[in-house]
């Protein structure tokens, strides 16, 4: 994993604070927040660590059918994953990470969007 | 301020949540603030149980009449998150009035946490059987490449030193008109053939003792004695030597390609060690194995051939016979026999 960006900001260390402020501001989010009021939280906090970790090159691998299945149904719209996205640039700012390699996290982001939002909805 | 009124001070400002309820009908006397956030402000008259939903009955009267304290925990939704509420219920006496103290502490940051370690182990120890596997898998590979020993030197120090073994003996197989056959033949039958026949030969050495070094196109080269020194190098070649050839008796009359081969045993020094650096190898160099080499050629079709030094190791074992003397390239004059089964262990076969 030398090289990643998991390696570059600490691995699990810096990961688990990104993990904890990410969740708070999803679940704060009026916009997005209902998506996770009923989930619960071990469940949540799996996915997120996961979800986050994956994106930074970390040891989990979250396959394109998992995140498929785990969003189906859920009825996500495109301003619900720009929200996400925006909610995570914003942390990861926040611990220091740079523009750049924030950027590169959104990028894999993004190549999921089609994965995660609903084909027919706006 | 009175000590009193310090102390109901400090009570609404801490972080954890309080209550006192009266023991007899668990009616709320006080709570704080963190409480009221938590579990909404009693009203007057509710009782305990009704404020705090799923505490256990049995739990609080044991707290009333015994004093018995007890420990619970609680989920209260706020908003969208799901709390988790450590409930401590003690009893206590003011004057001739008993009062239940309930204290309130938010463990969810302590929950969730513990929930993203679970998730963290889980995902390394995954990680780890993963890279568990594939370190079995290389080293099952290079097993393949070197002797055991060798291999446990190498993983300890990154290299192997070449190591001389004084007395080795060399089992050295080649096949009869080869070239010829493989011109002939479809390469992938050749292989096959090849592979079935290596394969079996394997089994030999290995039931042998013995350590195959390598297998170049049809020739295969197995020795007796390193790196695991052993007394009995001298037949335990020859045995394989043996079997060699009875396998290839055996095999040619069921199968369409009949295979003859020449086998030739040196006996004496050889150097063992892994060659090269990024392309392992395990190799044997010295005069055992260039005599073994050399002799192998001098042998008839189904035929071994020794040099006579060996014969006092093989007379008991082997049928041995006397094959004269010959001009060895790079040996010098050498006298030499030929190597067969005995008849009591041929006739077991």
């Amino acid at each position: 994993m030398a090289g990643t960006l998991y390696e570059k900001y600490g691995g699990f260390k810096t990961v688990s604070r990104i993990v904890m402020d990410f969740y708070e501001e999803a679940l704060d989010s009026d916009a997005i927040g209902d998506f996770f009021a009923d989930v619960d939280m071990p469940r949540l906090i799996d996915h997120q660590t996961k979800f986050i970790a994956s994106l930074m090159g970390g040891p989990a691998s979250f396959s394109d059918e998992r995140l498929a299945i785990v969003h189906r149904h859920l009825g996500i719209k495109h301003s619900d994953f720009d929200e996400v996205a925006r909610i995570l640039a914003a942390t990861l700012a926040e611990h220091g990470m740079d523009p750049n390699d924030i950027g590169e996290v959104l990028a894999a982001v993004e190549s999921k969007r089609s994965l995660i939002v609903e084909a027919d909805t706006e | 301020m009175s000590i009193a009124a310090i102390n109901e001070k400090l009570l609404r400002s801490i972080g954890v949540g309080v209550a006192l309820v009266r023991a007899s009908d668990l009616c709320f006397l006080f709570h704080n603030d963190p409480f009221a956030k938590w579990f909404g402000v009693p009203e007057k008259g509710q009782s305990l149980s009704t404020v705090i939903g799923d505490l256990e009955e049995s739990g609080i009267r044991a707290v009333v009449e015994d004093g018995t304290p007890f420990n619970g925990e609680v989920q209260v939704k706020l908003k969208r998150r799901t709390l988790v509420i450590a409930v401590t219920l003690s009893r206590a006496r003011e004057g001739k009035h008993t009062l239940l103290v309930v204290e309130c502490q938010n463990i969810t940051r302590i929950r969730e946490l513990e929930g993203m370690i679970d998730c963290y182990s889980t995902m390394v120890e995954r990680n780890t059987r993963a890279l568990e596997r594939e370190k079995e898998r290389v080293e099952r590979l290079l097993l393949n490449l070197m002797p055991r020993s060798v291999y446990e030197e190498f993983k300890t120090f990154g290299v192997v030193t070449p190591q001389l073994y004084e007395n080795v003996s060399v089992v050295m197989l080649d096949s009869v008109d080869f070239t010829e056959f493989a011109a002939r033949t479809d390469p992938t039958v050749t292989l096959g053939e090849l592979n079935d026949i290596f394969t079996a030969f394997d089994r030999i050495t290995e039931q042998y003792g013995c350590e195959r070094i390598k297998t170049i196109g049809d020739a295969y080269l197995a020795v007796s004695g390193m790196p695991d020194p052993a007394v009995d190098h001298a037949t335990a070649v020859a045995h394989c030597a043996v079997r060699f050839i009875r396998y290839l008796e055996r095999r040619n009359q069921s199968h369409p390609h009949k295979w003859r081969a020449r086998i030739g045993l040196g006996t004496g020094a050889a150097v063992g060690s892994v060659v090269g650096i990024q392309k392992y190898v395990y190799d044997v160099f010295g005069p055992s194995v260039n005599m073994a080499a050399r002799l192998q050629v001098l042998a008839e079709p189904m035929g071994i051939v020794a040099p006579e030094e060996m014969t006092f190791d093989l007379v008991d074992e082997f049928r041995v016979g006397d094959y004269g003397t010959e001009d060895v390239k790079g040996l010098g004059e050498m006298k030499l026999i030929t190597v067969s089964g005995n008849l009591h262990q041929a006739k077991r076969f």
